[in-house]
């Protein structure tokens, strides 16, 4: 195991120089978000095209699920396999809660998110007291059983066909879900939420707690800190994040299925989460968005997806050796030093 | 200094990304004007453990487009196929049956997705008001529940409860004639499994009322060993024993369950048998194991199934299968009532698809039918028989009788508050 | 639920006979597949998710050397030896090149192997389902042991697990190759310090995981479908016994693939429609309540 760790606490997460040099005011933040938003917004009154307010819908669901993910294993150190059953958990929450209450739809989303607390709260209570991959191992075991009862329960879920007859969306607050730009602006509001409260958390006292436990845990429990609470605290503020993009999910394909709760899902978020990279806050929005375009432009072309996809994966993994925003960000920091002696 | 610098340089460099991605990848979004000819989206899964069901339905129906666009095409404009893999995930289907509508501009969907990639396109059809035909779900709600019901949405699959009515009467027959009282069953863990085996219990049960259901297994789907499912079956005792497992799962459960001699033990129903894709596979096939017919070219024994499976041979050098002909099927129906409203737009097309009627060579009769109630497939070949280990296979079907299964189906329907 | 059904079974020596040897039938599969995962963590702690892929290489070898030669025994061996040196291969090729990455830079070489070998088998043999078929030698009718009925077939796979079993067992306990891996396991550095190459130590155990995986393949071909992507359900399973048994140990891939093989036997009695949660359900338990697994070591 040796080895293992000091893999772990080697290059690729040794984050903090470079996040202890990213603070800045969190107005800023905001702003950003705002502009981006705003530039989100607009996006359809100058593009006509259902299928790229679609692809941004979908960047949302999954950008939303890897930058939570991002904040187990970027941040906490804690390599999660199973963080899509809470992706799965938002879906089929919502889903239900939908077709068979009939609330409005923000009651469902609180309900969702209430939900969502209560299950990660009893399996993150379970799991957060194992250590490295052993985790990992829990996790996937924890998603593979709901996954089994989904099927199981065919009753309550729909089993392997899923809730189906769609989900019904009544208008609220003069905001109609079934049209399709309403649900597209929905989505990106709830990104730019997600991701804004996400940055704080991580640029949080809290935030660095998590650092600081993922680099040494024993060092942050001599100095007072609670481990155990602290690492259960942030797997329940990730499952909410990713319950929010399974929602998000769940309206975009007007169904909930067995898939989104299946492992695979997981595998996806920490694939996009090494593809865009975990060192920097946005990497694994920018691996969302390059593995979307990757698997919409190669489904076009051959039926060898596969092949194309795991060349690219090599590529990442034994070329570039990281995600490509931390390769970006290195070369650069790299490129500017030099300039700095130089000058 | 560096405080301040560096996270502006990250951010920066996203942007830069995200614009270079937008600009390179907007090219395809660009809307397409309608063009001379029309394009056919397909949504399938062409990879994975069911890729077969894929390519299979691809070939049939590219089989068919070839004779449809060398007669003019649909309504004066040829056929263009586009056909793309969903990887068998509902969320991958959803989203590639929207991109070719959306993107791709195609104004016609057949939609050969197996059980949860159909609800999921079917939802897609609903809101995009698209004419979509599903060809490979064989899931009895999609169609028979009113609350799926859209009007732009057909299926041209065979239906469970229709293989049930006609699989349970014909059991029956011989539960009776041989008296096998005690029945087990074994049937893959998901809707289509549970759906089939309720279905097929509840036929043989009225039919031949003193049939008693002593042991019942439920294997996962894709489950690679039937061990522990083989030996408590053997351990039941049963007189017969009836299964839904298909394809790959059938093979490898007939494989295992040969080396404990099983199939002398009792008389097996398997439903999915006769279709080629398990037919050739199999080295050791027992004889007489009972079978629905999915697709054999002997099967009805008219000259044009067996044309027609000697072409689809003949030009992709295998045989057809169950998905083939349910997908061929769909093209000739979409030629027919575009040839009848004389036109190639959706709307229309569906409008003159309901109760329509079509020769066929798949048809019991020789046409099949487009029920307009629920825009399902009626009337076509189906009849149970028992195999032999070489060709023709199922020598002798019996064919099920479709004024009964009409008759049941409309029952069942009532029973399920579908109608 | 069908809990009669289990305890009248319980209390039917036939069927316990019975079931129990199905249960020892699942397992002892399901050990040879799984002790070539445990011995590559063990040795070169990499979690080979690719391993699935070995298992489905072994079996297609198998098949296309049977359906050439005739010969079963040579397509056993095919199977065996060619996954054996794609064993080789990959890891002297691509994961040597991860060792020192983070643990998620390996899994994803893997995965990527995962999804390259699955679209080369459709390639090569098709995305259709392919059998190999018994070899006539043992289309013979079953024994009856002690009430319970046992196809000879399986008696040659059991045999075979056991073999391989003793092997890697006393193998690694007593030969100096042995001593030679468990001490590149502990302490590669002072390995190879004493002059020993360690590539070729990784790339050799590398190899016999892999063969493992390929004659398990090889030798479900006769009974079991082939098709691209079958060696996922198996990975899957092969994962569960190993992190139950502890990751690393033999003797606990071995108990662990029987008590997988038993919960499958015994639970498609009394829970026929909750058996895979099951094992999920076992795999949580042993985790939480021993996370290195029952016979894995204590991790410092």
């Amino acid at each position: 195991m040796t080895e293992l760790r000091a893999g772990r606490t080697g290059e690729p997460l040794g984050i903090a120089r470079d996040e202890a040099r990213s603070q800045r005011p969190r107005y800023l933040d905001v702003l950003i978000g705002l502009a981006a938003f705003g530039v989100l917004a607009v996006l359809p009154l100058f593009f006509g095209s259902k299928a790229l307010l679609d692809f941004v819908i979908r960047c949302s669901a999954f950008g939303l699920f890897a930058t939570s993910l991002n904040l187990l294993v970027g941040y906490t150190g804690m390599i999660s396999f199973g963080h899509g059953m809470f992706f799965g958990l938002g879906a089929y929450g919502f889903g239900l809660i939908m077709q068979r209450t009939g609330v409005p739809v923000p009651v469902a989303f609180v309900a969702t998110l209430v939900i969502t607390t209560i299950i990660a709260t009893v399996i993150g209570a379970i799991c957060v007291r194992l250590k490295e991959i052993y985790f990992a191992f829990v996790t996937l075991a924890f998603q593979m059983l709901i996954h089994s009862t989904i099927l199981s329960w065919a009753s309550l879920t729909g089993g392997d066909q899923g809730l189906r007859g769609g989900i019904p969306r009544p208008v609220f607050l003069g905001i109609d879900l079934s049209n399709h730009v309403h649900l597209y602006v929905t989505s990106c509001a709830l990104l730019v939420i997600g991701l804004l409260l996400m940055r704080q958390i991580a640029q949080s006292p809290f935030g660095y707690t998590l650092r600081m436990i993922r680099d040494n845990a024993n060092r942050a429990s001599f100095i007072g800190i609670d481990v155990w609470r602290a690492r259960l605290t942030i797997f329940v503020l990730a499952a909410l994040f990713a319950s929010t993009g399974g929602i998000v999910m769940a309206l975009f394909v007007s169904g909930a299925y067995p898939e989104f709760a299946y492992w695979t899902i997981s595998g996806e978020g920490i694939f996009i989460n090494m593809l865009g990279g975990v060192t920097t806050f946005l990497g694994p929005m920018v691996g969302t968005v390059l593995l979307l375009i990757l698997n919409d432009t190669v489904t076009r072309l051959t039926e060898y997806y596969g092949i194309v996809l795991g060349i690219v994966i090599l590529f990442f993994a034994i070329g570039l050796r990281k995600g490509l925003m931390d390769f970006v960000v290195e070369w650069y920091g790299q490129r500017r030093d030099g300039a700095g002696e130089r000058g | 200094m560096q405080r301040t610098r560096k996270p502006g340089i990250s951010r920066r460099a996203t942007l830069a990304l995200m614009g270079t991605g937008a600009v390179t990848f907007a090219t395809p979004w660009v809307a397409r004007a309608q063009a001379k000819t029309i394009k056919v989206g397909m949504p399938t899964i062409l990879s994975g453990r069911v890729a077969q069901l894929g390519t299979s339905s691809r070939n049939a129906v590219m089989l068919e487009v070839e004779k449809v666009n060398a007669a003019g095409g649909l309504a004066g404009r040829q056929i263009e196929m586009v056909i793309r893999d969903s990887k068998g995930a509902p969320q991958e289907a959803a989203r590639v049956a929207r991109e070719l509508v959306n993107t791709d501009g195609c104004e016609l969907l057949i939609d050969a997705e197996a059980s949860s990639g159909a609800f999921a396109v079917h939802e897609v059809a609903r809101d995009l008001g698209v004419f979509c035909i599903h060809t490979n779900s064989e899931t009895s709600a999609l169609t028979a529940d009113p609350k799926q019901h859209i009007p732009n949405a057909f299926r041209t699959a065979r239906q469970g409860v229709h293989d049930s009515i006609v699989g349970g009467s014909y059991a029956a027959a011989i539960a009776k004639t041989k008296g096998l009282k005690k029945w087990a069953t074994c049937a893959p863990d998901y809707a289509y499994g549970r759906d089939t085996t309720g279905e097929f219990t509840l036929y043989l049960k009225r039919f031949a009322p003193d049939v008693e259901i002593i042991s019942e297994s439920w294997p996962k789907l894709f489950q690679p060993d039937y061990t522990e499912v083989v030996t408590k079956i053997l351990q039941a005792k049963p007189q017969a024993l009836y299964t839904c497992l298909w394809g790959g799962d059938l093979t490898s459960y007939i494989d295992q369950a040969n080396i404990y001699a099983m199939f002398s033990q009792m008389e097996v129903f398997a439903v999915n048998m006769a279709d080629y894709t398990a037919l050739t596979v199999v080295k050791n096939l027992p004889k007489g194991i009972h079978s629905g017919n999915r697709y054999i070219k002997t099967y009805p024994a008219t000259a044009e199934n067996a044309a027609w499976g000697d072409a689809y041979k003949a030009k992709y050098n295998e045989y057809p299968t169950n998905w083939s002909w349910e997908n061929a099927t769909a093209v000739m129906l979409i030629a027919e009532a575009s040839k009848k409203a004389n036109s190639a737009d959706g709307k229309k097309i569906a409008e003159a698809m309901r109760g329509l009627t079509i020769k066929s060579p798949f048809g019991a009769d020789g046409t099949v039918t487009m029920r307009a109630e629920d825009q399902t497939l009626i009337g076509y070949a189906i009849g149970w028989g028992t195999t032999i280990p070489q060709e023709p296979y199922v020598p002798d079907v019996k064919p099920g009788d479709w004024k009964t299964i009409l008759e049941l189906e409309a029952e069942w329907k009532k029973s399920k508050g579908y109608a | 639920m069908d809990l009669d059904a289990l305890t009248g079974c319980l209390a039917s020596p036939a069927c316990l006979v019975t079931q129990t040897t199905s249960g020892f039938i699942i397992g002892m599969l399901l050990f040879l597949v799984a002790v070539g995962l445990t011995l590559i963590f063990g040795v070169l702690k990499v979690v080979n998710f690719s391993h699935g892929a070995f298992y489905m290489f072994g079996a297609y070898f198998a098949m296309t050397a049977y359906q050439l030669s005739g010969s079963f025994a040579l397509a056993v061996f095919c199977g065996a030896a060619g996954t054996a040196l794609l064993g080789l291969i990959f890891e002297r090729v691509f994961m040597s090149r991860v060792y020192g990455a983070d643990v998620l830079m390996q899994l994803l070489v893997c995965y990527a192997f995962v999804l390259i070998f699955d679209d080369v088998v459709r390639m090569v043999w098709g995305p259709e389902f392919r059998s190999m078929g018994m070899p006539a030698a043992f289309q013979v009718a079953p024994l009856f042991i002690a009430g319970g009925v046992v196809p000879p077939y399986y008696l040659l796979l059991i045999g075979v697990a056991l073999v391989a079993a003793v092997i890697l067992g006393l193998g690694l306990a007593r030969t100096r190759l042995g001593k030679v891996i468990r001490a590149a396991a502990h302490n590669p550095g002072m390995v190879s310090a004493l002059g020993i190459n360690t590539g070729l130590i990784y790339g050799g155990v590398f190899a016999l995981g892999g063969m493992l995986a390929g004659l398990g393949g090889a030798l479900a071909a006769p009974v079991r479908s082939l098709t691209p992507g079958m060696g996922f359900s198996v990975l899957i399973e092969s994962f569960i016994v190993t992190v139950i048994g502890g990751m690393g140990s033999i003797l606990g891939a071995l108990i662990g693939a029987l008590l997988i093989g038993m919960i499958r036997s015994f639970g498609s009695l009394g829970f026929p429609l909750f058996t895979e949660g099951l094992m999920y359900l076992f795999m949580v338990i042993v985790l939480v309540i021993r996370p290195t697994g029952l016979f894995g070591k204590e991790v410092v």
